[in-house]
């Protein structure tokens, strides 16, 4: 309890005056409704003040409140109501003082506590108010609000349940909040039949008990807006309750996140914001979703509001420390330049130290995929696409969803995508080209729906097209997928969401990556691709998937999910059948490789790809079998497995260099070509690709092509500097640009006097001029 | 000018005319197969660099029985007896190190050597700047016990707690022969390129493998950029031909002068700067051209 108490006042001590500044004198910090958890008249009076729209008498009654007639439960009451949170906090520790076995003590302290976002501090002052009372149904939502928030979810429905279905005497209030945080489950999980079933239950309940209706209505509203009703009437009612209540607004700006809204997410907030500035957590959504629709100042000046009012809140923090990389390290690049209409039609935002390296690749890569994309989804994209490559994973994903620690690689708001760049993976695993070309199929299935297409279908079309027209086309199954499949683990198509919202074990969300992507190559196998695309037009006109595709296929989901079996039986049976031993082959190559027996490991591989062919994920076969033929001496057979690997879409940056060497080799300059161009969409931040590439530019009389690949090269600060530079300067001189090429020559030189190419060259630069 | 000139090219020469170069190579225990050939592999690689430079007979190498404590302490007090003050040592230790928090050991058959010990090989040999590089695990943690100004010394870890076995060893052989380290294409590995570049190598390893670095190598000392380890390729220094000989001796003479000029640019303007540079150069080139021309047969008017 110690402990506790010093980091709190410790970590209060700084913000604690900043909050107090920025609340004035008549105002009043927006906390959760009591619900009843407090029967003392005189703060209930005040409370009724706040919530009745009568701010500045409420802050004079609270004042009033902080007396030393009060209890120091009121006092901590009141200190918090006005936005004293240190003060409160200490009054807290007096109240306990003074009613160490008064439970609602405690599950007041861990309130405070939930409102700085200090949720395990919280769970146990709940759980210790719990210890007293154990049917204390404060204690139970305290708990498990607290574990909403990250903790066991086993444990969290314990303490729900207790609200909903035990009796734990006369605190009406607690019940209303444990089925107000179901509706809230429920609606985030786009369960909207027993999400409005639940409101029905709760609004029965509420008027049945007298409780306030406000939060209910904003849920309502909520609830209509993802279900594309009128909300307005809810908003309405809620405020009538409640005129200063800004979660009116703010809850169902929340749920429009929850479904893809970013636009009308700002709306709600800005409303929010509007009614009640202080809502600091409206503040920060609403910055938030500003960035995403690419309104950096204004959500500059959001963000920081929502800090200056409180320094708690981990999203803002995120945020803020996100916005001081964003505006010092990111450079934005707008392609055509100038514009050929009034406003660009493709905006590069790159890390300032990778600009050099990828803003080449990434602007062919989006308009390459902004091309395809158009004729084959018939949309003309409204506004620029903002692509985002972000060399700091977490940075990417603290811009995606404003907390650090998830595994994303790219995420899509509409028109603008953050992805991360292949530096924030340096493992070679990450083929950043895919990722973006994925994230763009998001673009204009986003906008051909304008943000209403369904996850699965959304992600389903973005791994079709990866497959289809992607820089590595082939279908890319990884091997615990198979197994899924295997084990038929397939969801019906009218539950795939599910798959992505509500994965029921370790890895499902990936089975449902790759199952939605195979629905639609079945579905452009057997119906044709206009097909996909009628369909995705239908879900503007708010059909479910289940209809679109009765509408657009004329064919019910129940025979849909049978064809679709029949499909992966006849192509993946076989291999499904035979996976054990694939496995064993698998397996049995790797042993080998690490035993350094070159032999097995080559046998084993060799089986390992009679069996499944297709599979060129990092740790493909082909790859065993290259490295065990080359250990072998072998170049014949190690080269076959590299050009296997390649053409069946391995993309190893390494194995895609070392299959160039042979090319090269051979003299197939185009086929070399070909493997290190793929090279650059796995990693472009290898020198030695950009020097063969240039090199073999060179050769083949493109100098302006070889410029290209050496200024990458100069960019990625290679230990042999004078060589980049000559490489560049005899480009500049195949071009008849002889300043230029003098200008990296006398770099190179000034590196490395002695260095004879680069004297020579000089002597050809000098008998020229003279 | 001209004893600016003499003294300039001392300075140039990466090791004195008339001083030479030892080379001791020790191969310690590998532990397995695999480290065996490993180490088998860069010892070679070393070797072969270091005989560019020093000629075979002053490469020695201990590797298997051979490298035990009892020999290496002979050989190194042997070694001392026959080096002048103007010579120099360079050490190379690959295997694998251990430290137990105050002493570190170097694995070779029989009792290890450990880092007193090498603090009293180097001390023992005559003149100074003589180079250690030690390759194994926890090479570290002799910094402490082995550093002085008048030694050049590197290691492939930070310290003792660095405890894996290094990758190290085998970019810092690779580079004695690799084009990509000679930075300033002297055609001579200097300490200084070598460990550039097998620094850099090994960071791009534990970047591609997604791994944390478990090794961060070290380099103390002074005037490594011009203490050279190998030659790649011919290397011209003296010819038959008098004529050659002649513009071999002016082309170092420019060299000298280029050197010169770059440790005197802030007195210059960059254009200034690059103006005389080019200068240089471009007469440095004509005189390679015409050492070329001669040594194809083509005569020139060289004088």
């Amino acid at each position: 309890m110690l402990t506790r108490m010093r980091i709190l006042h410790a970590t209060y001590r700084a913000a604690l005056a900043v909050l107090l500044l920025v609340l004035p004198l008549s105002k009043v910090l927006a906390r959760g409704h009591l619900y009843g958890a407090l029967d003392n008249e005189e703060l209930l009076a005040c409370e009724d003040l706040f919530w009745n729209g009568q701010s500045a008498q409420a802050a004079a009654c609270y004042n009033r409140l902080y007396s030393p007639e009060q209890p120091p439960l009121v006092r901590a009451e009141a200190l918090w109501a006005r936005g004293n949170l240190q003060g409160a906090n200490s009054q807290f520790q007096l109240a306990i003082e003074a009613s160490p076995d008064d439970p609602i003590v405690r599950v007041r302290w861990g309130e405070l506590f939930m409102d700085t976002y200090q949720f395990s501090e919280a769970y146990t002052l709940f759980a210790e108010a719990l210890e007293l009372d154990p049917a204390n149904a404060w204690g139970h939502i305290g708990a498990a609000s607290a574990l909403s928030e990250g903790g066991d979810p086993e444990v969290l429905n314990q303490h729900l349940n207790a609200v909903m279905h035990e009796d734990l005497g006369l605190a009406e209030g607690a019940r209303l909040r444990a089925m107000i945080m179901v509706i809230r489950s429920l609606l985030r999980d786009d369960r909207y039949e027993q999400a409005q079933l639940s409101l029905d239950e709760a609004f029965e309940w509420a008027e049945e008990h007298a409780l306030p209706l406000m939060e209910l209505n904003a849920l309502q509203a909520s609830h209509a807006f993802m279900m594309r009703q009128d909300y307005q009437p809810f908003i309405e009612a809620s405020l009538q309750e409640a005129p200063n209540y800004g979660d009116a607004w703010f809850i169902p700006g929340y749920f429009a996140t929850v479904i893809r809204r970013y636009k009308e997410a700002v709306d709600f907030f800005s409303e929010a914001v509007s009614l009640q500035p202080n809502h600091w957590e409206a503040q920060v959504y609403l910055g938030q979703n500003l960035l995403r629709l690419n309104r950096i100042n204004e959500a500059i000046a959001h963000i920081n509001t929502s800090y200056e009012g409180n320094a708690f809140n981990p999203m803002t923090v995120n945020l803020m420390r996100l916005l001081d990389n964003f505006t010092s390290d990111f450079v934005s690049i707008s392609y055509p330049d100038p514009p050929e209409g009034p406003l660009p039609e493709l905006i590069l935002r790159l890390g300032q130290d990778e600009k050099a390296v990828l803003d080449k690749y990434a602007r062919q890569l989006s308009e390459d995929s902004i091309a395809v994309y158009k004729e084959r989804y018939r949309l003309d994209p409204k506004e620029p696409i903002i692509v985002e490559i972000y060399p700091n994973h977490e940075d990417f994903i603290v811009r995606s969803i404003g907390m650090p620690g998830v595994g994303l690689l790219g995420v899509t708001f509409g028109y603008l995508f953050a992805m991360d760049s292949p530096t924030a993976h340096p493992e070679q695993k990450y083929h950043w080209g895919t990722t973006l070309w994925h994230e763009m199929a998001h673009v204009f299935t986003l906008g051909v729906t304008e943000n209403l297409v369904p996850r699965w279908v959304s992600e389903g079309i973005s791994v079709f097209e990866e497959w289809r027209t992607g820089p590595i086309p082939g279908r890319k199954i990884p091997t615990d997928v198979l197994q899924a499949m295997a084990e038929d683990k397939f969801l019906p198509i009218a539950k795939l969401d599910d798959g992505f919202m509500r994965p029921e074990y370790s890895g499902q969300v990936i089975v449902s990556y790759m199952q939605s992507g195979l629905v639609f190559e079945f579905i452009d196998l057997e119906y044709g691709f206009d097909k996909i695309v009628d369909m995705l037009y239908m879900f503007n006109d708010g059909l479910s998937p289940v209809e679109a595709i009765e509408k657009s296929l004329g064919i019910s989901d129940s025979d849909f999910d049978r064809h679709f079996k029949q499909f992966i039986d006849i192509e993946y049976g076989p291999l499904l059948g035979s996976l054990p031993v694939w496995m064993e082959d698998m397996n049995a190559s790797y042993s080998a490789l690490r035993e350094e027996q070159w032999e097995e490991a080559a046998a084993a591989a060799e089986r390992a790809i009679f069996t499944y062919p297709e599979y060129v994920e990092v740790d493909s076969p082909y790859i065993v079998l290259a490295r065990a033929n080359k250990e072998l001496g072998n170049a014949d057979a190690e080269f076959e497995a590299l050009q296997s690997f390649w053409k069946n879409g391995g993309y190893l940056p390494n194995a895609l260099l070392a299959l160039a060497d042979h090319y090269l080799e051979q003299e197939n300059n185009p086929l070399a070509e070909e493997v290190l161009e793929d090279a650059n969409w796995a990693d472009p931040f290898l020198e030695e690709l950009h020097v063969k590439l240039g090199d073999l530019y060179i050769e083949t009389n493109r100098p302006e092509l070889a410029i290209e690949e050496f200024e990458v090269l100069l960019a990625l600060d290679p230990l042999d500097k004078a060589a980049a530079n000559y490489r560049l300067a005899n480009a500049w001189y195949a071009l008849d640009n002889a300043e230029k090429s003098m200008e990296y020559l006398m770099t190179a030189l000034d590196i490395a006097p002695q260095y004879r190419p680069a004297q020579k060259l000089l002597l050809e630069l000098s008998r020229i001029s003279n | 000018m001209n004893q600016l000139k003499v003294l300039l090219l001392l300075i140039l020469i990466p090791v004195p005319a008339l001083a030479e170069l030892h080379v001791t190579i020790v191969q310690g225990l590998g532990g397995n197969l695999v480290f065996d050939a490993r180490f088998t592999e860069q010892r070679q690689q070393i070797s072969d660099a270091s005989i560019t430079m020093a000629g075979e007979n002053r490469v020695s190498t201990f590797s298997g029985d051979d490298a035990t404590r009892k020999n290496l302490l002979a050989h190194f007090s042997a070694i001392s007896e026959q080096m002048s003050e103007e010579d120099r040592m360079a050490i190379y230790l690959i295997g694998h190190g251990s430290y137990d928090g105050e002493q570190y050991k170097f694995n070779i058959p029989g009792p290890d050597i450990t880092d007193a010990d090498l603090d009293e090989i180097l001390g023992s040999l005559p003149g100074s700047n003589h180079f250690l590089v030690n390759t194994s695990s926890a090479s570290g943690s002799i910094l402490d016990t082995v550093e002085s100004e008048s030694r050049i010394l590197i290691t492939a870890t930070r310290n003792g707690n660095e405890k894996n076995a290094t990758e190290f060893g085998a970019f810092f052989a690779e580079s004695l022969s690799e084009e990509a380290a000679d930075i300033n294409k002297n055609s001579t590995i200097s300490i200084q390129e070598a460990f550039d570049y097998a620094e850099r190598r090994v960071a791009e390893f534990f970047e591609s493998e997604g791994r944390l670095a478990t090794e961060h190598p070290q380099i103390r000392g002074d005037n490594y950029a011009s203490f050279s380890l190998a030659r790649l390729g011919d290397f011209e220094s003296s010819s038959e031909d008098p004529r050659i000989n002649s513009l071999l001796t002016k082309r170092l003479e420019l060299d000298a002068e280029i050197e010169s000029l770059q440790l005197r640019r802030n007195e210059f303007t960059n254009a200034d700067y690059i103006e005389r540079l080019q200068a240089l150069i471009l007469e440095s080139a004509q005189v390679s051209e015409q050492i070329d021309m001669l040594g194809n047969g083509t005569d020139v008017n060289a004088d």
